[in-house]
Parts: structure tokens; C-alpha cells; sequence
């Protein structure tokens, strides 16, 4: 049955958020970007909140909402920054890929360090690209001895690379090539033979750390490979999926905040004698903005229902839709707003330049379109993850 | 509960509408354009399918099927009308538009008449679909010389003992020529903008009452397109929908009859046309499927494959659009802008959408054979009847600002 009620909980989750958001993020947004990190303090109250693991079952510490409930949280989140909105959710990728890719001791093991007390000081990170691999698979290998993995490679554009607590990293089984040979591992901190690489400066979101990372002789134990249940093509699958629902709600958080703040300044400005809004030229273009975030937020919520029952499909449209929506409502931010725009007094040119950088955060739109393609024409279309993208992408 | 699937009921109408759209109206499809008709044993057909795709404008009190099988409700006791009207209506549009909009009922016609008129008005109007053969409504708005500025139009009534004299010119009025009824907005005076408007229902035969030119269109040919001409005709002040009391001082009751109207139908337009959009893009989809191979050259199917992407996720997220401000109506929550969202996103989706598809297909798209030619045509319209792209832009603007602009 059609319905875009919320429930109780969800609304009173969204208000929550809102408020963090409009009192923790958004008046701190010139400074957490300028500090190009976040203040341990802040991560502590977002903490409290209990909402780092929003979509991970309660026996596993998490709030065992559905998806829908985490797109409305990340949403909330992008809408005060999104640079912020990135940073302050501490499991990061690493939490989605052991909820995908991770047995049940697995995933009490390592998402437990996020639940509990302390949990605002540690951080996750995935592993995923490489500058160097195949066309399908990866160039970083996993060879066992026995009672551990040896890790041995380099992987690129790691979100939380050098800090992270928590590092899943995907590699090649020793001796398989192309897909059948893809796996994952949890890295733990401090284990010898990872370096990290000098932090990379972005675009946008700022407060992101990110850098790449060399495996040397990486050894872990056996118990810290992600098997993914019985079929781990299918579990990355997922991985990716539940990635890119996130991804599309930050997008949607991000051009809401901008939509609302060209509507309040071009109400505000005056030029030939009205507020610059009533001339049909800027209301017809608000208009434009107000039915693209909401067009990419029903898709986005569409395909957290459908990610609840399995179904990826719609996550692969949801992410190059609020993509492509975000952009626009976003260059239409800077635009409506002229020179105000351009210039750090308004935090508009911060979400025209986040957004790009969002886009790059996860699978590019065109393996989106790839994906989406494939599924509607019946065959594959370019490879499916794990394999080379055209474009390397920050995980 | 964010719900996006669809109800037992919903699913059933869809898989029949579809069906039905399918191995019965599609195969006609290319011929009714053609000929810029509709069969007449193929409408008695249609003529059962009613319940399927209606919105309830003949309510079941008088007859008619009601809301059909949208008025089973929800958990929470709300209709689900307008969004079980739209399920089947997008099935049926990607059958034919033409042969949906040829639809035997009350049409357009029926909101007015059911939330302005007098029970009495309801049960003599809505009682002429119970009486076997087709018969249509009709919804008389737009004139040479006010389409989008509603409140300006100049067809004239004015009060004669227990009748209203109507002067004026009706233009672009679906099913207009054949409508056993049409409802009419006419000014008292001009110079009372809004408040100066009465709805009236006039009959076919009514003397005064003709009809004028039949349109010939770029698309949707199948469909009826007339002119409606007023010249001294005497309507009975029965037919004043809602009586002499719906129009008191301040009420505007047949400018907000007209209104009203369009917070169902927008909607409900919006998702005709992705049922084109999505007809389009099926026909994309299944030719680059059928005639490109794997071994081809990647980068040239890649290019394609892109753009059937784009194609697929803007008409999901239109109809989401759609489904959104249907929701509302059947919530009884106010929706004028979302109606109208609906409206301007579905239709700039479906326009692209079907541009595409020609370009997808090459040279073959441009053949009158193919229907995505045919539906290259059809779905320009659906950016212009039911309110421009540019009057749903300034519905959603003057909604989303604070103060009312003077654009």
C-alpha cells in the first residue's frame, strides 16, 4: 500500500538530527572546513545520539531501524554539512561491509568498538580501489600460510585510511584470477605492514581525511576474512547497494540546503524595486530545485525499501539520480545567489564544490548506469563490482 | 509506514489494466491514430474497463461504480482512490493515451460536479453513465483568450427569471463534441475576477449550445478535441452547480470548483504520461537489446546503455511525484503544489524521455510505423493541457515563497 507517512519513531529520529544539525553542523561549517577535521567533542554528542549504527540489528549495539530510517538520518546530517556528515559517521564503510560481508562473531567483534562508551574515538575505513588492478578483480593480493593472510598491494583514495580502527580491505585470493578471487579482510589498528600515505587534499569536503594506503606483508588472522555469507559476489553487491542509498541521501541532504538557502536569499534581496524571488526567472528556477530534491528523495527512500527486501536495483538509480539532481540544484544555488554565491560569506560554493566530491564517494554515476542497464537489458553491460571502474572513486 | 509497493487490489488492477492495454488497446493503437478516431465497438469495450482506472467521479450513491475498487480503504480508514487510479492509468496510457482519454464517463466533467453540486445535481448528472450506450462528460475551462489566466475568462451568464443566459467561446475541450455534458465556467462580471465565476452544467441539445471546430493536433489524434460555442444559451438555474449558496459573498465557488479539480487530476495526468515515457523507453530498451550484440564496439553501446539509464531511474522518480500528491489527495491533505510538481517534473521526465527513445532507434524512430513516433507526437501535450510547464511553476513558486509575488 502507497504511503509516504512516517512513522513516529522515524519522525522524532529526523527531528532529532535536525536539530543536531542546525545547532552542531551548520553554524561550525567554515570552521570544521577550515579545521579540515572534527573536534573530538562534536563526535562525542553525535555519539549520544546512538545513531552510528542506525541500520545495524540492536543485538550488534545498532538501532535496527530499516534503511529508510538511515536515509532520513543521513540526509539530516548532509543537509547541516556535508563534509561533517561523512566524517562524523565513525564506522563508515567499514560498518556497511561487515553488516554485508561479515558473519555474526564478525560483526559483534568489530562493529562492538563502535557501539560501546568510547565508541565517538574509533573509526572504520574500506579498502577498495586500486590505480593498478585488472579489469576484474584486484592487483592487491591475499596469500594464506595457513593460519593468517598475507596482505600485499596498494589501494587508493581510503576514507579514514590512516586512522582508521576498523579497516576492511579488498584483495585477490592467491592464485584465482577475475572475480571468483575477490575477498575481503578486516584489518585491525596497528597490525604491521600498512602504510599510510599523505592525506589528500579535496575539493570539497574538507573535513574528510582520506589517503591511500601500501600493504607489505600484511599478516592477519584467518578469522578476519569477510566471507560473505554463501556467495560473496552477491554480498558485495549489497555492500555497493547499501554504499550508494547512503551516498544518494547525503545528496539529497546537500541540495535540500541549498534549495532553502536560495530561497531565503533571494527573498531577502531586492532589485528593481521587489525581492529578486518574485521575478518569474528565480521562482520558476526555486521551483525547479524544490521538485529535484524531492523527486531524489522518494527514489531514495523507494530503494531503502526495496535494499530492506534485498533488492538492489533501485539503490544503482537513486545514487546517479541525486547525483545528477544534486548538482544541478546546487549550481542553481550559486547561481541564484550571483556574486553572493561565489564568495565564502554564503555556504553555497561549498555545496556546489561538495557535491562533485560527493558524486566521487562511492561508485561514479556511470557504473550506475552500467548496473541499471544490464538489469533492464538482461546481460551485462560492463563488469558488476568488484572489478576496475572507468573512474577510480574514493571509499 | 513508508510503503512503495503496491496493495493486493492495487497489484490486481495493474496486472489487469495492463492486460488489457497490452493485447487490446496497443494493437489499435497506430489505426485510431490514423484515423483520428476510436472504433465505436472498441469503446463499449473501454466502457467496461471503467471501474479500473476511476477516480470515483461517479460516486456509488448515484450509480455509478464509485471509486471502483479504490474505495476498499486503507488501515487508517483513507481512500486509496487517487492511487489506484493512477496505477491503471498508467498501465492504460502505455497502452494508447488517446484511447484513455476517450474514456466513456463523466471525465473531467466529474469533479466539479461532485464537490460543487447539490445531491439533487449529482444524482441527474452522474445518472445519464447508468444508461446503457457511452456517454461522456466534458470540463469547459479554457478559451481563445484565457487559458493559464483562468480567472480572465469572458464567457458571459447572466441571470434571467429561473434561467442563466451563456455567451462565449470554449476551446481545446476533450470529448467536447460528443459529451452528453459539459460544465461550463462562466463571469457574472468580469471586472469580480474569481468571485464573478458560476459553474454550470450544460446539456448536449441544450438551444445555443453547438459545437464547433474539432481540432486536428500534432499528437494524441484518437482523442476528441473540440470547440464549444455558447451563442444566447438558456440553462436552467437548476443547473448551477451547488445552487446560488456556493457562490455567496467571498466563497469563489466556481473558480475554486475549477481548482479543486486539478489537486485529483494533475496527478493523474502527470502519470499518463510516463505511461507514454515508459512505453518509449520500453521500446528503446528492447531495440538496442535485439539489435546490438555484445561483441559490438563497448564504448558505442555503452553511450546507449547510459542513456536507457537515465531513462528508467527519472520516470521511477517521476512517478514517485505522482504517487506523492495522489497520496496526499486520498489523505485529504491539502496538495495544489505537489499536484502541480507532479505535473511539471512528470512532463519535462516523459518529454525527454520520449526524445530519446526517437534518438535511441536512429533513422527507424522517425517512421510512422514505429510508434515511437507516435508517441514523440502525444507526449508534447502533456506539457501544455492541464496547466503549462510554466503555470505549474508558478503554482509551486507562489507556494514555496513567503510573500505572494505579482509576476
Amino acid at each position: 500500500m502507497v504511503s509516504f507517512a512516517l512513522e513516529e519513531e522515524q519522525r522524532l529520529i529526523q527531528e532529532t538530527v535536525r536539530k543536531f544539525a542546525a545547532e552542531e553542523l551548520r553554524p561550525h561549517l567554515r570552521d570544521l572546513e577550515r579545521a579540515g577535521t572534527l573536534p573530538p567533542a562534536l563526535r562525542q554528542r553525535f555519539h549520544e545520539l546512538g545513531l552510528g549504527l542506525v541500520d545495524a540489528p540492536e543485538a550488534l549495539g545498532g538501532l535496527g531501524a530499516g534503511l529508510v530510517t538511515a536515509a532520513i538520518v543521513h540526509e539530516e546530517l548532509a543537509f547541516g554539512d556535508p563534509g561533517a556528515a561523512v566524517a562524523l559517521f565513525a564506522p563508515h564503510l567499514a560498518g556497511q561491509a561487515l553488516l554485508a560481508l561479515g558473519d555474526e562473531a564478525q560483526q559483534q567483534t568489530w562493529l562492538g568498538l563502535f557501539a560501546d562508551t568510547a565508541g565517538h574515538q574509533r573509526l572504520g575505513a574500506l579498502a577498495y580501489c586500486e590505480l593498478d588492478g585488472p579489469v576484474e578483480g584486484f592487483a592487491t593480493t591475499a596469500r594464506s600460510d595457513g593460519e593468517h593472510w598475507i596482505l600485499d598491494g596498494n589501494k587508493s583514495y581510503v576514507v579514514n585510511g590512516a586512522t582508521a580502527d576498523v579497516l576492511v580491505v579488498f584483495a585477490q585470493l592467491d592464485g584465482i584470477s577475475g572475480r571468483p578471487g575477490a575477498a575481503a579482510f578486516v584489518v585491525g589498528r596497528g597490525t604491521a605492514g600498512v602504510t599510510a600515505g599523505a592525506r589528500h587534499q579535496l575539493l570539497g569536503l574538507e573535513t574528510v581525511e582520506a589517503c591511500s594506503l601500501v600493504f607489505t606483508g600484511c599478516r592477519i588472522p584467518n578469522s578476519q576474512r569477510l566471507v560473505g555469507g554463501s556467495d560473496f559476489e552477491a554480498a558485495t553487491q549489497r555492500l555497493f547497494a547499501r554504499l550508494s542509498l547512503i551516498h544518494a541521501a547525503r545528496q539529497v541532504g546537500l541540495a535540500r540546503a541549498s534549495y532553502e538557502a536560495a530561497l531565503a536569499y533571494t527573498q531577502e534581496r531586492t532589485a528593481f524595486g521587489k525581492p529578486v524571488a518574485h521575478f518569474q526567472a528565480i521562482a520558476f528556477t526555486l521551483a525547479d530545485m524544490h521538485m529535484d530534491v524531492e523527486a531524489a528523495r522518494w527514489l531514495t527512500w523507494q530503494a531503502a525499501t526495496r535494499l530492506d527486501h534485498g533488492e538492489t536495483l533501485l539503490c544503482h538509480e537513486a545514487a546517479a539520480h541525486a547525483n545528477e539532481a544534486a548538482w544541478r540544484v546546487a549550481d542553481h544555488g550559486v547561481q541564484l545567489l550571483g556574486g553572493a554565491g561565489y564568495v565564502k560569506d554564503h555556504p553555497v560554493e561549498k555545496w556546489l564544490r561538495d557535491t562533485k566530491a560527493l558524486a566521487l564517494f562511492g561508485p561514479p554515476s556511470e557504473h550506475h548506469a552500467l548496473q541499471i542497464a544490464s538489469a533492464e537489458l538482461g546481460h551485462a553491460v560492463g563488469a558488476a563490482l568488484p572489478s576496475a571502474s572507468l573512474q577510480p572513486f574514493f571509499t | 509506514m513508508i510503503d512503495f509497493e503496491l496493495s493486493k487490489q492495487q497489484a490486481k488492477v495493474k496486472e489487469l489494466a495492463h492486460q488489457f492495454a497490452k493485447y487490446a488497446i496497443r494493437p489499435i493503437s497506430l489505426q485510431a491514430d490514423r484515423d483520428h478516431r476510436i472504433p465505436d465497438d472498441f469503446m463499449q469495450r473501454l466502457n467496461d474497463m471503467r471501474s479500473m482506472m476511476t477516480m470515483g467521479e461517479v460516486p456509488a450513491e448515484y450509480g455509478g461504480e464509485g471509486g471502483g475498487v479504490g474505495e476498499i480503504k486503507d488501515k487508517k480508514g483513507s481512500s486509496q482512490r487517487n492511487r489506484v487510479a493512477l496505477v491503471g492509468a498508467e498501465e492504460l496510457a502505455w497502452g494508447d493515451i488517446s484511447v484513455i482519454m476517450s474514456l466513456p464517463g463523466p471525465g473531467l466533467g466529474g469533479p466539479p460536479v461532485q464537490f460543487t453540486g447539490t445531491p439533487e445535481q449529482q444524482e441527474r448528472f452522474f445518472s445519464v453513465f447508468k444508461k446503457p450506450g457511452l456517454h461522456w462528460g466534458a470540463y469547459g475551462l479554457t478559451e481563445p483568450s484565457a487559458g493559464s489566466d483562468v480567472a480572465h475568462i469572458r464567457t458571459s451568464c447572466r441571470k434571467d427569471r429561473n434561467e442563466w443566459v451563456l455567451n462565449g467561446t470554449k476551446c481545446y475541450i476533450t470529448n467536447g463534441g460528443r459529451a452528453d455534458w459539459v460544465v461550463i465556467f462562466a463571469t457574472v462580471d468580469p471586472a469580480l475576477g474569481r468571485a464573478g465565476h458560476r459553474a454550470f452544467v450544460v446539456e448536449k441539445g441544450t438551444p445555443g449550445f453547438s459545437v464547433g471546430k474539432i481540432e486536428d493536433k500534432m499528437g494524441i489524434r484518437a482523442s476528441e478535441t473540440a470547440e464549444l460555442v455558447l451563442e444566447d444559451c438558456r440553462v436552467p438555474a437548476d443547473n448551477l452547480l451547488g445552487g446560488e449558496a456556493a457562490y455567496a459573498e467571498g466563497k469563489k465557488g466556481g473558480f475554486m470548483s475549477a481548482m479543486k479539480t486539478f489537486d485529483s487530476s494533475r496527478p493523474m495526468v502527470a502519470v499518463l504520461g510516463l505511461g507514454i515515457a515508459r512505453a518509449a523507453y520500453e521500446a528503446a530498451r528492447d531495440y538496442v537489446r535485439d539489435h546490438f550484440v555484445l561483441g559490438r564496439a563497448i564504448p558505442r553501446y555503452a553511450l546507449l546503455a547510459e542513456k536507457l539509464a537515465d531513462m528508467k531511474r527519472s520516470i521511477d522518480a517521476a512517478r514517485l511525484m505522482c504517487w506523492r500528491a495522489a497520496w496526499m489527495a486520498d489523505e485529504g491533505v491539502p496538495n495544489a503544489k505537489e499536484a502541480s510538481m507532479s505535473k511539471a517534473y512528470a512532463a519535462k521526465v516523459a518529454m525527454a524521455v520520449c526524445r530519446d527513445a526517437v534518438q535511441i532507434l536512429g533513422a527507424p524512430g522517425l517512421e510512422q510505423n514505429q510508434l515511437v513516433e507516435k508517441w514523440y507526437r502525444d507526449i508534447k501535450v502533456f506539457d501544455i493541457f492541464e496547466g503549462t510547464g510554466q503555470i505549474q511553476r508558478i503554482v509551486i513558486s507562489k507556494r514555496i515563497l513567503r510573500d505572494q509575488p505579482t509576476f
